[in-house]
């Protein structure tokens, strides 16, 4: 008999260990902050104009002008994308964390309420083995209900998470590209115009501006190098978004044929 | 493809051809400065041709202006796309790309400015989505990639 209830503890043991992919899945909810580069990328895109203004002709500043309307109308767009991709890897990182399914609170009000028999002969020894017990069944059935409830959000949240992470990524490509443009017209000016500050009478001039110079070059190489890691975090994050959703459970027969994975998503998919 | 039916990517072809146009047109431009500056040294030796303070900065305005309709059309793929242009997008990539090639190639000051003035006003009206103020323009940059082309075989 001994021998049976070691077993069958055993196997409880087994079934409520932490599930590796609820541990994935909180380990990607914990990466979800990583996305907020995007969100200052996204602001920098926006503020374009206020950067450059100084280094503008009046012309120029004219034209920018309506560029500069056209990126502030489109700039809450891209701020709802983040928030968006944000928002689903939170409430999954809840769902596969540990206070969502969590009995605990009721074992112990039970255990609370057993106790307050007097007159059952159950000492408190009792109660706590038996309440132990009670506790061990719960969080495996609901490891495994847990399970399941994670399963259906990756499965309902993978495509529009993938078209999220994919536009983020298309939008960062433009901001780069956007970043380009804006450093060339700084730097250009520069460029342009240093050569021609060299009389001896404007050597503070050329001074100035040679250092100005450089602490531009350095502002613009560190911001493009923040645009390429922003990217390769949502690239890590798609990925591993897509290595879970590969490693779900079938479906049931009934509705066995498993949701066609959109060409352009199903990057990197195995058949 | 018609401009009609311009998805973001194709917008942003046009944005990258008119940014590396403006790449070359500032290559030109500081080429002429140096020359300009050996000039005025003393050792001028022929090559690129010489600019003056006030011929580089119109061309750096026009290289400037260039950036900014990239910038416009990067904005534009990244939330709405252009409507009936009724110019094809491979036509104006191939024209875009050939003028690009022949501001490497130019040596007149006039020939540069006329140039990078017909290629701004392209992109200003694929910018604006303005076809009516497209063929004037498109006209002009042909007549004179055509004139060089004449020229150069001559």
């Amino acid at each position: 008999m001994k021998r049976y209830l070691c077993i069958l503890l055993c196997l409880l043991l087994a079934a409520c260990a932490s599930n590796p992919r609820l541990q994935e899945v909180r380990a990607l909810a914990d990466d979800a902050p990583k996305l907020a580069t995007f969100n200052d990328l996204s602001q920098r895109f926006r503020d374009t104009f206020q950067r450059e203004q100084p280094y503008l002709s009046a012309a120029a500043i004219q034209r920018e002008q309506a560029i500069d309307r056209k990126r502030h109308e489109a700039y809450p767009d891209f701020i709802a994308l983040q928030a968006a991709a944000t928002t689903y890897l939170r409430a999954l990182g809840a769902m596969a964390g540990g206070t969502t399914f969590n009995y605990g609170e009721q074992v112990k009000q039970m255990s609370a309420s057993i106790k307050a028999w007097p007159d059952t002969g159950l000492t408190d020894r009792h109660v706590n083995a038996y309440a132990g017990l009670v506790r061990l069944l719960l969080r495996a059935a609901t490891a495994r209900e847990q399970d399941k409830a994670v399963q259906a959000m990756l499965r309902e949240g993978y495509e529009p998470m993938q078209g999220t992470l994919d536009a983020m990524h298309t939008l960062l490509r433009y901001f780069n590209k956007n970043h380009d443009n804006e450093q060339r017209i700084v730097l250009g000016m520069l460029d342009v115009e240093i050569p021609y500050a060299d009389a001896p009478r404007e050597r503070l001039l050329a001074a100035l501006a040679r250092s100005h110079q450089q602490e531009k070059l350095r502002e613009y190489r560190l911001l493009g190098l923040r645009h390429t890691l922003a990217a390769q975090h949502i690239d890590a994050l798609r990925e591993r978004h897509a290595a879970l959703y590969r490693g779900l459970d079938p479906l049931p027969a009934v509705e066995a044929a498993p949701p066609a994975i959109p060409s352009a998503i199903a990057k990197g998919a195995q058949p | 493809m018609s401009l009609t039916a311009a998805l973001p990517h194709d917008l942003e072809t046009l944005a990258d051809s008119l940014s590396a146009s403006a790449d070359e047109l500032h290559q030109r431009i500081m080429r002429g400065i140096r020359q300009q500056q050996r000039l005025e040294g003393g050792n001028g030796q022929g090559g690129a041709m010489p600019l003056t303070h006030g011929a580089a900065q119109a061309l750096f305005e026009n290289e400037v202006a260039l950036r900014q309709q990239a910038n416009s059309l990067y904005v534009d793929a990244a939330s709405h796309s252009l409507e009936g242009m009724g110019v094809t997008v491979p036509e104006l990539l191939r024209l875009a790309a050939e003028a690009r090639d022949t501001i490497r190639r130019i040596d007149r000051v006039k020939e540069l400015a006329g140039l990078s003035a017909d290629l701004l006003a392209v992109a200003a009206a694929i910018v604006a989505a303005r076809p009516e103020h497209l063929a004037a323009p498109l006209e002009s940059l042909k007549k004179q990639l055509a004139a060089r082309h004449a020229r150069e075989s001559a």
